[in-house]
């Protein structure tokens, strides 16, 4: 103010007549500008204008303008709008509030309307090009001005300014949703239609102020874009709640349900959004001609959050999940979320799969499935691959994965039937991969690799999506499996009776298909065997008919026979059969010897099955399948009525705890019973307390149907045990040697041996260090050596 | 009390009767069959000579099918001939 003192001094100077006229021109302009009461006409405003800025206080005049709106604005303005919007605490309802809220903007408003109309007009005539009043400094004069009405009325904004614009913006837009007729399904109106309550603003419905808000509504947002503070007052609230909606309708609708899209619907819901949308910022629309759409990009992440939270359920649930794997699969392709989905999955698993309470079928079931929806969800396999990482590492760990997989192809798992029917789909996919680089593709055709793939020497072409190629690359090599479904095969032919081999030869032919015959080449000598024991058996048998009555054999006897070198190594136990088994035995191999020349059969006492009966004196059972153990043990139980342990022992030449175990079954059964020193009686005559013990019995007997071959750990332990004389041999010629180096050597030199492709630079460091411990080995700054022999 | 067995089903492994266990041209298992053949046993015969010796029947053929002057046994070099 000072300074326009001073102008007006220095004009006072150049003389009286003038200045009067500046004066006066001064004052027509300040009146005009600040009370519009007093209307001055057009033609006046715009002579006192042009006098003032040709004496050049054009300028100041913008300046001075300013200035008062600030001082007012600071001075009473500013708190008036607070104090107002603050005044009737918590007294009103919601609709008071509502009110409150428009009256105190109604009222700014009209505090600064005068200012706002002279702005305006100094504007219009600025733009008429008759003279610049604006001071140095970007912008124009309104432009300024607005600018300090947002500085000085938001400076230290309160929260109730917020909280009301929120929950004004909530009520209108659930006002607005129902009246579109789509605050569906009670979202709004838990009362239900009949309440009495509408469900647009939750009053009861004869105070009903839908109508009153909507046009409320209007005006704030007229009120708003004229003080061009729209977007400062409501853009946080509306955000705020479309996020909250979006994440509440979608926690409503979506969550657990995996079986429909939702995608169209949210379509649908998203464009009556827009409709409230476009009401609060109408005024904004009208000028700019666009509406702020925040659609898609708002909803899509939220959609994916959620979809990425639950993927381990949608997977689970595959295939009825389906169509909420083709939601995300849509979205993720539009929003940049892959690493997140990568590391939540990953972290899903671990936390709830890969822990040891989870059977190991039940992984290999989720993993199944989750190779079909990923599958599904990113055809270029790498979300699979990475994130399926976890799994594979964590089955190659446990004991019975391989004995899993193999009896899901089988389809001997209960629950797991998927990989009995894919391998029965039998489609040409060999585990051979591919080795050549141009599989006839079109090198048009060829798309980047997404960036989160693992680069690895394997390449997009490897990253199979063959559920049992994956499954059997998880160890690397598919000669473990083939070992292991030997050995489930030999479990299996071994415990039939009936030489019944359909089934099996089924499953080894579509094996076939996939692993190549030369790999399953064992398994059909094991299925000729059986084919070849049966025929053997009935030539016997024939043989055996034709002998007189007394030569008859006392035991009928059948075998399978096999041929050794191709079956998997059986398990060796000693058992001393009972004589006229082992003469029934004898008679077997010399019928067996006339058949074929110069070969001879060697028994395994421990292995077949018999049916038997047993008569004891007041009852009879019959035809007890058990196994030849169970058998020789009731046999001499036939001669003498009591034995211990020890004479058991002796006689059988199995061990005690062996025997101990299986006498289990026959009191299981009720035909032994066990008293003080450890010896065993047969109960001729069932009564009340034999049955009372043979409850009790049942407790600790644990007859579990035993495996006839070596499990595979055990037959690593044997290859590796291969391995230590060739380490031997390298150690005495090359003195010492680091890990690697021994890795490497091994890789080179056994190659041709049996399984060293399948051993990784771990597993022969945990065999090293065995040997450590065991003194065979010395460790020593990172170089083995063996120790001095003295 | 009376045990009647009904059904007794064994396990047994066939091998043929020689004084080795591996072939002593093709160094595989006698239970085995020859490095040509698929199937052991009947379709992968052994034969004895008169030395003894066995073998193989296709591993021997072979050998003998080879030599050109005298047909030996190729562990004692005696003259091969099969033994009835």
């Amino acid at each position: 103010m000072d300074e326009i003192r001073m102008e007006e001094d220095s004009a006072d100077i150049s003389g009286s007549a003038q200045k009067q006229g500046v004066a006066d021109a001064w004052e027509t302009v300040t009146a005009a500008l600040m009370s519009p009461g007093c209307p001055v006409p057009e033609q006046g405003l715009w002579d006192s204008l042009a006098l003032l800025s040709g004496e050049g206080l054009g300028r100041l005049l913008g300046g001075w303008l300013l200035e008062t709106l600030q001082m007012r604005l600071s001075s009473a303005v500013v708190p008036e709008f607070w104090a107002e919007l603050k005044q009737p605490e918590n007294e009103l309802e919601e609709r008071g509030r509502a009110w409150v809220l428009l009256t105190a903007f109604k009222t700014l408003l009209g505090r600064l309307e005068p200012f706002l109309g002279g702005l305006e007009r100094l504007e219009s005539w600025q733009d008429e090009g008759r003279g610049s009043l604006c001071g140095p400094g970007p912008g124009g004069l309104q432009e300024r001005a607005f600018t300090i009405i947002r500085a000085l009325l938001l400076f230290s904004p309160s929260s109730v300014l917020q909280e009301r614009v929120l929950e004004f913006y909530s009520r209108t837009f659930s006002v607005y949703m129902h009246q579109e007729g789509q605050a569906e399904d009670g979202v709004e109106a838990p009362e239900g239609p009949e309440g009495g309550v509408c469900p647009g603003c939750g009053v009861p419905s004869q105070q009903c102020w839908c109508k009153e808000a909507l046009e409320q509504l209007k005006e704030l947002s007229h009120i708003l874009s004229k003080l061009q503070l729209l977007e400062w007052v409501s853009c946080e609230a509306v955000t705020s709640i479309l996020h909250k909606l979006i994440e509440q309708r979608m926690e409503q609708h979506c969550r657990g349900e995996y079986e429909r899209s939702f995608l169209l619907e949210f379509q649908t819901w998203l464009e009556l959004v827009l409709g409230w949308l476009s009401k609060v910022f109408a005024s904004e629309a009208e000028k700019d001609g666009l509406v702020p759409a925040p659609g898609a990009p708002v909803l899509l992440p939220i959609y994916v959050n959620m979809r990425i939270e639950e993927l381990f359920s949608i997977i689970r649930d595959f295939p009825e999940s389906k169509a909420a794997i083709e939601d995300l699969k849509f979205c993720l392709e539009r929003t940049n979320q892959r690493q997140q989905l990568l590391t939540s999955l990953k972290s899903a698993f671990e936390s709830r799969l890969l822990h040891p309470g989870v059977h190991t079928s039940d992984i290999l079931t989720v993993y199944i499935s989750a190779i079909k929806a990923l599958r599904e969800l990113d055809p270029s396999m790498v979300i699979l691959q990475v994130a399926c990482q976890p799994i594979r590492k964590y089955l190659r760990t446990r004991e019975d994965t391989v004995r899993q997989i193999v009896a899901g192809l089988t389809g001997d798992a209960e629950g797991c039937t998927d990989l009995a029917s894919e391998l029965s789909r039998g489609d040409l996919v060999t585990l051979e991969m591919q080795d050549s680089d141009e599989e006839g593709a079109d090198p048009e055709d060829w798309t980047p690799d997404p960036t989160d793939a693992v680069p690895d020497k394997m390449g997009s072409k490897r990253r199979s999506s063959d559920i049992i190629s994956l499954l059997v690359s998880i160890y690397g090599s598919k000669d473990i499996f083939i070992d292991e479904y030997r050995a489930v095969l030999a479990d299996r032919l071994l415990q039939q009776l009936n030489y019944n081999t359909a089934r099996e030869i089924r499953n080894v032919e579509l094996l076939k298909l996939r692993f190549g015959d030369s790999h399953m080449h064992y398994c059909e000598v094991m299925l000729k065997d059986m084919a070849d024991s049966r025929r053997i058996n009935s030539n016997i048998r024939e043989e055996e008919s034709r002998l007189s009555e007394e030569e008859q054999p006392p035991l009928a006897l059948s075998s399978i026979i096999l041929s050794s070198e191709f079956w998997p190594t059986l398990k060796e136990e000693k058992l001393e059969l009972p004589p006229v088994v082992c003469q029934a035995m004898e008679a077997y191999t010399h019928r067996y010897e006339k058949l074929k020349a110069m070969r001879t059969l060697s028994w395994k006492p421990h292995l077949g099955s018999v049916t038997l009966d047993l008569e004891l004196e007041d009852r009879t059972l019959t035809n007890l399948s058990v196994t030849p153990i169970h058998a020789a043990i009731i046999l001499h139980f036939q001669d003498k009525s009591s034995w211990t342990l020890e004479e058991l022992s002796v006689k059988l030449g199995a061990p005690k705890e062996l025997l101990h175990r299986k006498l289990a079954l026959w009191q299981q059964h009720g035909v032994l019973r066990e008293e003080a020193g450890g010896r065993y009686y047969v109960v001729e005559t069932g009564s009340s307390k034999e049955k009372m013990d043979r409850g009790v019995m049942l407790i600790d007997s644990d007859e579990e149907r035993d495996s006839n071959t070596t499990t595979q750990s055990e037959q690593r332990e044997e290859k590796l045990q291969l391995f230590w004389a060739y380490i031997q041999a390298m150690l005495t010629n090359l003195d010492s040697m680091t890990l690697d180096r021994i890795h490497s050597m091994l890789r080179m030199f056994v190659a041709t041996g049996p399984v060293v492709t399948e051993m990784d630079v771990s597993e022969l460091e945990i065999f090293l260090q065995r040997k450590v411990r065991e003194h065979q080995l010395i460790m020593s700054a990172g170089v083995y050596r063996l120790p001095k022999a003295n | 009390m009376k045990v009647k067995i009904r059904q007794w089903n064994g396990v047994a492994s066939w091998l043929w009767v020689a004084n080795d266990d591996n072939c002593g041209i093709c160094r595989m298992p006698f239970n085995g069959c020859c490095p040509d053949c698929k199937v052991p046993g009947d379709d992968c015969p052994l034969v004895w000579g008169q030395c003894s010796h066995c073998f193989h029947m296709h591993c021997i053929l072979k050998w003998l099918n080879s030599q050109q002057v005298q047909q030996q046994c190729p562990m004692c070099r005696q003259e091969w001939k099969f033994k009835e």
